[in-house]
């Protein structure tokens, strides 16, 4: 058994969220989100439908400002007042795979895996090439390089995305459903992908889904947004969250409809 | 370090040599790295390497990307490599990408043969299109007859959007710039009859360069830019979204779904617009009249209403109906042509803009040519 659900006090966390609000406007999503994510872990962001898992995923990656509350990377704020440049240099430190892979359609994938090792590192030219092709071969596409994205199957799209996320080896890799429109053997491949890289680079994740079984088999935790209080009902790890007596968790991991619908 | 090596060099012995690294491999040194090792080997010309990785404290993927690119350096120096206590995860990435590629397809040679197949290719892609366009019209066609006997079958809502869309949202632009046309015309005109003394006949070559020639083309240009293209990226977008093929899967025919609404709407709006067109361009023309020629409005009006019949009019609408029909059709012909992609999309409707000018261009010379042998 793990220990507690890390804190900001367990020692340098990758990713801390303290009493974060957001919304859209008036519109507020999620109120007082707290949470921290410690080096090497896989942590899954669960909910239902509308409950704010993309909205909490752009407030990380600094898409959307928060209204309150603060963000940490490794100890320093990333968010309020952060000048364009400070964001640029945090952005280079996090990966993030789109739920629809977002490859750019007039890029080749392994134009697309070079864009941002040409565009934000110091890579010698010469090496772009190895480094493409290393990262394709990471996510299992070793010889796709020259295709187009639209002539890539859902789940190679998505492994196309790995990698460009994975292109710059950063700190800490966000997913958003990965294993979204994927039949169950390709999603299984995909948590399977997530656990390799995890394991043999040691990344930390922070993975949107709310599909089940890859919530067990890949988190080391897992957190538990509601709509109806706009915000963590239950964090912990996931073999625990299934044995919780919270009726709307008992729900989501029993496939059950939620008691107040 | 030796000399400002990023790296330290030691030799056991003659000839031999092992460079230790102390500093990260990584994104932002590798550069340094790559340039101080090549520096190295211009100076040493060492027989045989030793890279010793054991104080490395981290080695990320430009790193591996730097060993391997020290491994086909002495591949092709035949020097002898061997990495001393490399790390096994970065032992395990270094063989990913020491597999052999594969080769990259060559690009034949341009010779006259293949330029001959290539023209050839290109003829035969332009037949491709030309007859796919005859379909789509032939299409477009077949259901605008069908849907004149079964009325309700027509998307009324749909076809007075465009309507608004392309027709009374056009309206000031197209008075702008045909307005600007005419002042533009009648000034140059002014300038050379003047001498002549023969103020009048401003009057009468704008009138009928603008009833017969220049309303229509020019209308149909703004046309082609505004709608024609709009049309193309719409028509795209929805196929990139594979929205077209769900309402074929519906049961929709996409060219009375899609196509009709649009190009009705285009052949009502284009004539409208057109005869705006006519009256900004006079009225352009009147300005100048009145400011350069020392002509009153209503002489001039007079000498329009004295040589321009009926007919001058009357061919530019039937040209600019035309006009409008040929433009939208290229719109959506050029839309449900779209590929995959967003860029897709960007070459459809550009395509859709200059494909239709052609076309106006291309028709107005054969209108000339008709009006001419039936002397309208
Ligand atoms: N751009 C936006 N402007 C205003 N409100 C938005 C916007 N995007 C999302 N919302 C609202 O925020 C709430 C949370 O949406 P969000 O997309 O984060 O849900 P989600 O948990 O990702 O759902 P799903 O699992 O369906 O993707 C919803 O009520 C939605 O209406
Ligand atoms: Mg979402």
């Amino acid at each position: 058994m793990k220990k507690d659900f890390p804190d900001s006090s367990s020692g340098t966390p990758v990713l801390c969220l303290e009493k974060l609000t957001i919304g859209y406007g008036d519109n507020v999503v999620l109120k007082d989100v707290d949470f921290c994510v410690n080096p090497g872990d896989i942590v899954t962001v669960l909910g239902g439908s509308g409950c704010g898992k993309s909205t909490l995923l752009k407030a990380m990656i600094g898409l959307l400002p928060p209204t309150k509350g603060r963000i940490f990377l490794r100890g320093e704020e990333i968010s309020g007042n952060v000048s364009g440049r400070a964001l640029a240099e945090t952005r280079k430190r996090i990966g993030v795979l789109f739920q629809s892979a977002a490859l750019i359609g007039s890029l080749t994938i392994a134009e697309n895996v070079a864009l941002p090792i040409i565009e934000f590192s110091k890579a010698p030219p010469k090496m772009v090439h190895d480094i493409v092709r290393l990262k394709l071969e990471m996510v299992k596409l070793g010889g796709f390089g020259d295709y187009f994205p639209s002539d890539l199957s859902g789940g190679m799209k998505k492994r196309a995305g790995l990698a460009r996320a994975m292109a710059l080896d950063p700190e800490i890799l966000f997913c958003d459903e990965p294993s979204s429109g994927l039949d169950p053997v390709t999603s299984a491949e995909m948590d399977q992908l997530l656990l390799e890289l995890n394991e043999s680079l040691g990344i930390t994740m922070v993975v949107i889904t709310h599909d089940l079984p890859s919530i067990m088999t890949i988190s080391d935790w897992s957190i538990m947004l509601d709509r109806s209080v706009r915000g963590i009902i239950a964090k912990g790890p996931p073999d625990e969250l299934q044995k919780s007596p919270d009726p709307r968790v008992h729900a989501f991991f029993h496939r059950q409809p939620t008691p107040e619908d | 370090m030796e000399g400002g090596l990023p790296f330290e060099v030691r030799r056991p012995s003659a000839g031999e040599y092992i460079l230790v690294f102390n500093a990260p491999l990584s994104y932002d040194n590798a550069g340094a790295v790559w340039e101080g090792l090549n520096h190295f080997l211009r100076e040493e010309n060492p027989s045989s390497l030793v890279v010793d990785l054991s104080a490395t404290p981290r080695i990320d993927s430009a790193g591996i990307a730097l060993l391997r690119a020290i491994q086909r350096i002495c591949e092709r120096r035949r020097l002898e490599l061997r990495f001393e206590s490399i790390p096994p995860s970065a032992l395990h990435f270094l063989t990913l990408i020491e597999k052999k590629e594969p080769p990259a397809p060559e690009k034949p040679p341009l010779t006259t043969a293949r330029l001959i197949t290539l023209l050839g290719f290109l003829v035969l892609h332009a037949w491709d299109e030309v007859v796919g366009f005859y379909r789509f019209c032939r299409e477009f066609i077949v259901y605008s007859i069908r849907d004149l006997h079964h009325t309700r079958r027509f998307r009324w809502n749909e076809m007075l959007y465009y309507l608004q869309l392309t027709g009374a949202n056009a309206m000031s632009i197209v008075f702008l710039l045909s307005f600007l046309l005419g002042l533009v015309m009648a000034f140059q005109a002014a300038v050379q009859l003047r001498q002549f003394g023969a103020n009048i006949y401003v009057a009468d070559l704008l009138s009928l360069a603008i009833t017969r020639e220049l309303a229509p083309v020019f209308t149909a240009i703004i046309v082609a830019g505004r709608s024609g293209s709009a049309f193309a990226a719409e028509i795209g977008t929805m196929k990139v979204n594979e929205e077209l093929d769900a309402l074929e899967v519906m049961g929709f025919n996409l060219a009375e779904f899609i196509t009709m609404p649009k190009v009705i709407a285009l052949m009502i709006a284009g004539p409208l617009l057109t005869m705006w067109a006519n009256f900004s361009g006079i009225m352009g023309g009147i300005v100048v009249g009145i400011f350069t020629l020392d002509l009153t409005a209503y002489g001039f009006m007079a000498e329009i209403f004295s040589v321009l019949s009926m007919k001058d009019i009357i061919t530019g609408l039937i040209k600019s109906e035309i006009f409008a029909m040929l433009v939208g059709l290229i719109g959506c012909f050029r839309g449900f042509e779209t590929g995959t992609g967003a860029d897709s999309v960007g070459r459809q409707t550009t395509s859709a803009v200059v494909s239709g000018i052609f076309a106006i261009i291309f028709a107005d010379a054969i209108f000339t040519v008709i009006f001419h042998y039936l002397g309208w």
